[in-house]
């Protein structure tokens, strides 16, 4: 599938004051997101990810380098990426006095809908997003995560073919914010659309994301696969495994898949590329041994070492 | 401009402006309570005075001015200040509308608005203070009034201006832009007897011919030989130029991230 977003040596620094120099935000970004693929950009706070996500919704113009969003220029041809794209921000803001149903309405018409098409449009929404029962109350009266609900079904009014999720589930509660992911990774998988979101919630990245950047201080640190990136930076899911007496006699390093090992008294912690493909060898090798194993203990990789491993 | 597309694109921003005004009782109090405090005390005033009833007209033709000229372009104003206000404003750039999408459907709202108070002002003025409305003819009136609502705009569009170039720091100018305007243009009196320097700058400002020719129909005389060719001409060239400068300036906020900085 050939890429949704396209970005070479994105720059942009903002002035600070008349006479102090500009604080950059973004250094020479690189960027591709395939198109269908629900993509993280991962990275603490002010590290540019919404700075990245701005110039990609032409909410702002790079200093430096190019984009293509949908093939289409983010400087020149902003108006006709905004035609296919669509964005959610991080807290929900909206006129106060309109309600749910006109909110959905005015944006709609933004996007040159009207008539029959838009009323179906938005019960359809208001349905899917379970706001129905509040469509006459006022967006000032919604509580956060119906806010953040009405955000979302916004979002697809036009019927994007691009989706950006600026940190969406900041300020939710964990059942609401479960229900946003479960909501973001049905979209991706019914209807294909490509979906970038920004976190610094690994595993919303982790439940979500085929593929995520790593950002920090502006800098992309690291771009592919959750997998790809674990194998590269020697991470792995742990295996621990302990034993009755002393460890067996074996070289752990050599066992197909062991990327780390390390013996402690009746224990040996061993760190395998895919645990659930490489533990029937090892148990294989280990029944080899008189040493008896007590217990195996096993934590998958998770992408807060993968995070903590590129950021530090 | 694509029918139907873009008509939904204005009517967006024209509903939602109308809805405002329906529902915010400070837009309600603006086009009832502050009209008649105007036409009340300007015209008790003229009482006191025991001025003539073609000074009185004068006068009082100013008080209407002030009033449809700031409640029209408030509507423009209010078009992005509410989005700043709500800090929703990214939202409606990241839809594919042009900025005269926005004018054209808050500008609606603005003449219709503008209208209601002309009427309501001017018939409190024959009602109450005896003036003519029915002097300078519907043609004169057409005329007046498609001055004021072209004067609205632009200082509505300029005080878009300053909103996107200045953010919040610039929303007084929502209310101060207007006045400090109609001050140059003669609101109650003569440009005639402002300062040399004040009186140049009326000059510069198409609501001062618009006056000029409307105050004519009550016996003053015209200041200039051609008060509509003037006042129309000058239109035009602020409409585009006003324009082109709030393009360039939506570009800069773009550039320099206004827009998400008063979405914050």
């Amino acid at each position: 599938m050939p890429a949704a977003i396209e970005a070479q040596g994105l720059c942009k620094s903002f002035r600070t004051g008349f006479f102090k120099p500009g604080k950059t935000v973004l250094h020479d970004v690189d960027l591709e997101v395939p198109g269908g693929a629900v993509f993280g950009v991962l990275g603490p706070n002010g590290a540019g990810k919404t700075t990245l996500l701005s110039i990609l919704t032409t909410l702002l113009l790079p200093d430096g380098g190019n984009a293509s969003v949908l093939g289409l220029d983010v400087v020149n041809d902003a108006h006709r990426i905004r035609e296919r794209i669509n964005l959610a921000a991080s807290s929900a803001h909206f006129l106060w006095y309109l309600s749910v149903e006109e909110c959905l309405r005015f944006y709609g018409r933004l996007y040159g809908l009207g008539g029959r098409d838009l009323e179906a449009r938005i019960s359809e929404l208001m349905e899917t997003f379970d706001i129905l029962p509040y469509r006459k109350e006022k967006f000032e009266n919604l509580s956060t995560g119906l806010k953040q609900r009405l955000a979302l079904a916004k979002t697809l009014i036009n019927d994007p073919e691009l989706l950006f999720l600026d940190e969406p589930t900041t300020g939710l509660d964990p059942v609401m914010a479960q229900h946003i992911r479960e909501e973001v990774a049905r979209l991706n998988r019914e209807t294909g659309l490509t979906i970038l979101i920004t976190t610094h919630n690994l595993r919303e990245a982790e439940m979500l994301c085929s593929e995520v950047s790593f950002l920090k201080e502006g800098r992309l640190l690291a771009h592919g696969r959750i997998t790809d990136l674990q194998a590269r930076f020697g991470l792995g899911d742990h295996v621990s495994l302990v034993f009755k007496d002393s460890p067996a006699a074996l070289d752990y390093g050599r066992l197909p898949g062991v990327l780390n090992h390390r013996v402690e008294d009746s224990r040996v912690h061993l760190v395998v590329d895919r645990a659930e493909v490489r533990l029937a060898g090892i148990m294989a090798a280990l029944s080899q041994s008189p040493q008896e194993v007590r217990e195996v203990k096993l934590k998958e990789v998770d992408l807060e070492e993968l995070y903590r491993e590129i950021t530090h | 401009m694509k029918l139907p597309t873009d008509f939904y694109k204005i009517y967006a921003f024209a509903y939602r402006s109308w809805l405002l005004n329906m529902r915010n009782v400070f837009a309600v109090f603006e086009m009832l309570f502050w009209p008649g405090v105007a036409i009340f005390s300007v015209g008790l005033l003229t009482r006191f005075l025991q001025l003539d009833p073609e000074t009185v007209s004068f006068i009082l033709i100013g008080a209407v001015t002030m009033n449809t000229v700031q409640i029209t372009q408030l509507d423009i104003s209010y078009s992005l200040l509410y989005d700043v206000w709500s800090k929703s404003l990214k939202h409606p750039f990241i839809a594919p509308v042009h900025m005269s999408h926005l004018l054209l459907g808050a500008s609606a709202v603005g003449f219709i608005r503008g209208l209601l108070i002309f009427a309501v002002m001017g018939f409190l003025s024959m009602w109450l203070f005896g003036m003519d409305l029915s002097r300078p003819g519907l043609l004169g009136l057409v005329f007046f009034m498609a001055g004021l609502f072209f004067n609205a705009v632009i200082i509505g569009m300029l005080v878009l201006t300053l909103v996107l170039r200045f953010g919040h720091r610039a929303e007084v100018a929502a209310w101060a832009f207007s006045y400090l305007i109609l001050l140059l243009c003669g609101m109650y009196y003569p440009v005639s007897i402002l300062p040399p320097g004040a009186r140049q700058a009326a000059q510069l400002i198409p609501l001062t011919y618009f006056l000029d020719h409307f105050r004519h129909f009550y016996g003053f005389p015209l200041l200039s030989p051609h008060p509509l060719m003037y006042g129309f001409s000058q239109c035009a060239v602020y409409l585009v130029a006003s324009y082109a400068l709030l393009n360039r300036t939506l570009k800069g906020a773009l550039k320099r991230g206004a827009l998400l900085k008063l979405s914050e």
